[in-house]
């Protein structure tokens, strides 16, 4: 326990020193990590919640960013009003795949689930290079590209959103985890699949709703980054390697966790981007700053 | 009566087989640079055929796809050579994949005509004894030295424009970091008052982006780096899938340099229609509004257009056409297949290519057969690409300075 408070003590200095230092890398950070974090959720709620594997979450991403990309060109729909349509319909496909892929190998090794998921990953990729080809598309509102002033620094206003998108998603999450009995039967389910069915709680039901709203959580993601993002077939791809590095560092099932990991892993990055020189050491900060989390909670757990 | 059968039979096979000029095409299919190469490729052929084909024969082309993989691209070239039988190589994309096939092209040893790899690690890995090996692209050293002739150019064209302090924000890979070092490079001979840049390039910089093609996407330090240093010039080398986001981020921090160029191998589909790329400088080999002053431009245009109903999109369409059209003309000019009388033609042809500008073969550093050895200087204007340099080419005015970000 005082180890923890000490580490938090150490990397809150460690922030706020970052914020008076390089006040731009500060916000940036918060920024980017806020959007890390609200793809996560989704892949930590299936992931760590229910035990279900899907690396075809990256996918989802892309198809949603397409999904607006269409509504925005063929019915001039904004983008911060497609998630009234698109989540509904990635969460539909959500269930499509649970229902084809999932269900069928919820009974088997996970490692069915893996090698099921990344084909789903592979032909969803390659039906998009069919239908869109690779060439990048993009959807231009001007209010994507505005500034604001914070105690005189002025950054980009727009990504501020996914902070607050993040918030609320964690919010709503945690509310519907353990305020609603399909929460909490969620929890059962996660804990124990059979005991929940003893008690008669509809697994698979409980398995299919869970997965297709992670989906349906992963189309408000990319009705908010389609403005920033360039659409193209592998666009989501790498979020999958994000989300799950983000869900080891947080711990599974620890839901505010990731949204914290993903601003610290943010931070860091854009920390090590705006020192000259430097630039190109963000991808190994992250990887460093996630592997000194993990050995960090491991010796935690164990002096526990 | 069994026994001549089959050796009739065999005889016509022999004879068939070679009655036939194979091509063999290695090309990232799954990407727009690639298909539509493969489709130029096809329109070059499908001419050349109805025209009679060359010294009598049809030619046939074998396409295989790389799918940007080095060990795919590799493969692809002894599936060619030892399945398909072809008697050429053709095609090309990225570098990376080029010196995975490198080996494998020195073992065959066949002419071989690549388009793409424009990195100087791929001159260096064929090495200056291979006389069967032909390279149009531009390696990324002579683009950067035409980029100085033009830029010398246009500030004697166009005297308020000023081109000391040059900033580069290029992606970590290998093709942004190999554009880099090439100004690197020059810039250390402009300090000593020698290369193509001395007297016009008198500082650079340059910083490392993650390109949105391999999961970046966030370019707002590198751009804030440059704010600070306020170039002249402005460079991002990275993909297409950087264009526009790139902008939207230099419009967030505020940063519209007088120059504002993009150099991705490709563009985004309609990046000319973004309010925001009016005035972006581009470096390419080719720009749609050639066909306004190109007779084989239009040629090429009209033609690819109305084949497969869709406009070329990127320089490699009408250099895939150039790609085809340039061998045939060689063996056309050998009037054989002998290797060595192929070469020859080839090194002494001058085609008018619908690139914009005459291919004509000269050595590089390294290499013997080196065929373009520019780029052009193009500018997006009301969603238009136009030539602004060579002059020869010019469909416009150059709009200087960048009109920034004001009303967009």
């Amino acid at each position: 326990m005082k180890r923890n408070f000490v580490g938090y003590v150490v990397l809150a200095i460690a922030l706020f020193l970052i914020a008076l230092l390089r006040p731009y890398a500060f916000f940036y950070g918060v920024q980017r990590g806020s959007l890390y974090g609200l793809v996560a959720l989704p892949l930590a709620l299936i992931l760590g919640i229910v035990g279900l594997l899907n690396l075809a979450h990256g996918e989802f991403l892309t198809l949603s960013l397409y999904m607006t990309y269409l509504l925005f060109t063929k019915w001039g729909m904004d983008p911060l009003v497609s998630p009234a349509v698109t989540v509904p319909l990635l969460l539909a496909f959500g269930f499509v795949v649970y229902k084809l892929v999932i269900e069928r190998s919820l009974k088997t090794h996970h490692l069915n689930l893996l090698l099921l998921t990344f084909g789903v990953s592979i032909v969803m990729v390659e039906s998009l290079n069919i239908w869109w080809t690779s060439r990048p598309r993009n959807i231009y509102v001007p209010y994507a590209s505005t500034s604001v002033n914070i105690f005189g620094v002025y950054v980009g206003g727009y990504e501020f959103l996914y902070t607050i998108a993040v918030v609320l998603v964690l919010t709503g999450l945690l509310l519907f985890l353990k305020k609603t009995r399909l929460g909490q039967a969620t929890y059962a389910v996660g804990q124990n699949p059979k005991g929940a069915a003893i008690v008669g709680i509809n697994v698979k039901f409980v398995y299919a709703f869970v997965f297709s709203l992670a989906a349906g959580l992963v189309a408000l993601a990319g009705a908010l980054l389609s403005v920033r993002s360039s659409i193209f077939p592998q666009a989501g791809g790498p979020f999958t390697m994000k989300s799950f590095s983000l869900t080891a560092m947080a711990g599974l099932g620890n839901l505010p966790g990731i949204v914290l990991a993903g601003i610290v892993l943010g931070i860091a990055e854009e920390f090590v981007k705006s020192i000259p020189g430097y630039t190109g050491w963000a991808d190994l900060v992250f990887f460093v700053v996630l592997i000194a989390a993990i050995v960090f909670r491991a010796f935690g757990r164990r002096e526990g | 009566m069994k026994r001549l059968f089959v050796v009739l039979m065999a005889l016509v096979v022999a004879l068939g087989f070679a009655s036939t000029i194979k091509i063999g095409a290695v090309l990232p299919l799954s990407d727009i640079t690639g298909r539509q190469a493969a489709n130029a490729m096809k329109l070059a052929v499908k001419e050349i055929n109805e025209a009679g084909g060359v010294l009598g024969m049809p030619v046939e082309l074998f396409i295989v796809d790389d799918e940007m993989k080095p060990e795919k691209g590799a493969a692809a070239i002894d599936r060619l050579a030892t399945v398909e039988k072809v008697d050429f190589f053709v095609g090309g994309m990225s570098s990376g994949v080029h010196l995975a096939q490198i080996p494998i092209l020195k073992k065959y040893q066949k002419i071989t005509v690549w388009i793409g790899a424009a990195s100087y690690r791929c001159e260096e890995a064929i090495g200056p004894d291979a006389d069967w090996y032909f390279h149009l692209h531009p390696w990324d050293y002579l683009q950067g030295e035409s980029y100085a002739h033009g830029w010398r150019a246009i500030t004697q064209k166009y005297p308020q424009v000023k081109i000391e302090k040059i900033f580069i924000a290029y992606e970590e890979g290998a093709f942004g970091t190999s554009s880099f070092k090439s100004y690197q490079d020059e810039f250390e001979l402009a300090k000593k008052g020698t290369g193509v840049w001395a007297g016009l390039m008198k500082d650079l910089k340059g910083a490392p982006f993650k390109s949105a093609a391999l999961g970046g996407g966030d370019y707002r330090a590198v751009l804030m780096q440059a704010k600070q240093y306020n170039p002249d010039l402005f460079i991002w080398a990275g993909y297409d899938a950087d264009a526009i986001p790139i902008l939207i981020q230099a419009k967030e921090i505020g940063f519209a340099p007088k120059l504002f160029v993009g150099a991705p191998p490709g563009w985004p589909a309609d990046f000319g229609k973004n309010p925001l790329s009016h005035g972006v400088i581009l470096y390419g080999m080719w720009a749609p509004a050639l066909k306004d002053v190109s007779p084989i431009a239009r040629h090429f245009w009209d033609a690819y257009v109305k084949e497969f109903n869709e406009e070329p999109a990127t320089y490699f369409a009408p250099l895939g056409y150039t790609n085809i059209m340039f061998l045939i003309e060689g063996i056309k000019k050998a009037g054989s297949l002998d290797k060595d009388a192929i070469i020859k033609a080839l090194r002494e042809i001058e085609y008018d290519s619908p690139v914009g500008g005459v291919l004509k073969i000269s050595p590089s550093r390294i290499i013997k057969n080196q065929g373009f050895r520019a780029q052009k200087i193009l500018q997006w204007q009301n969603g238009v690409q136009h030539v602004i340099w060579p002059f020869e080419y010019q469909t416009a005015e150059l709009i200087y300075p960048f009109p920034g970000w004001t009303g967009k």
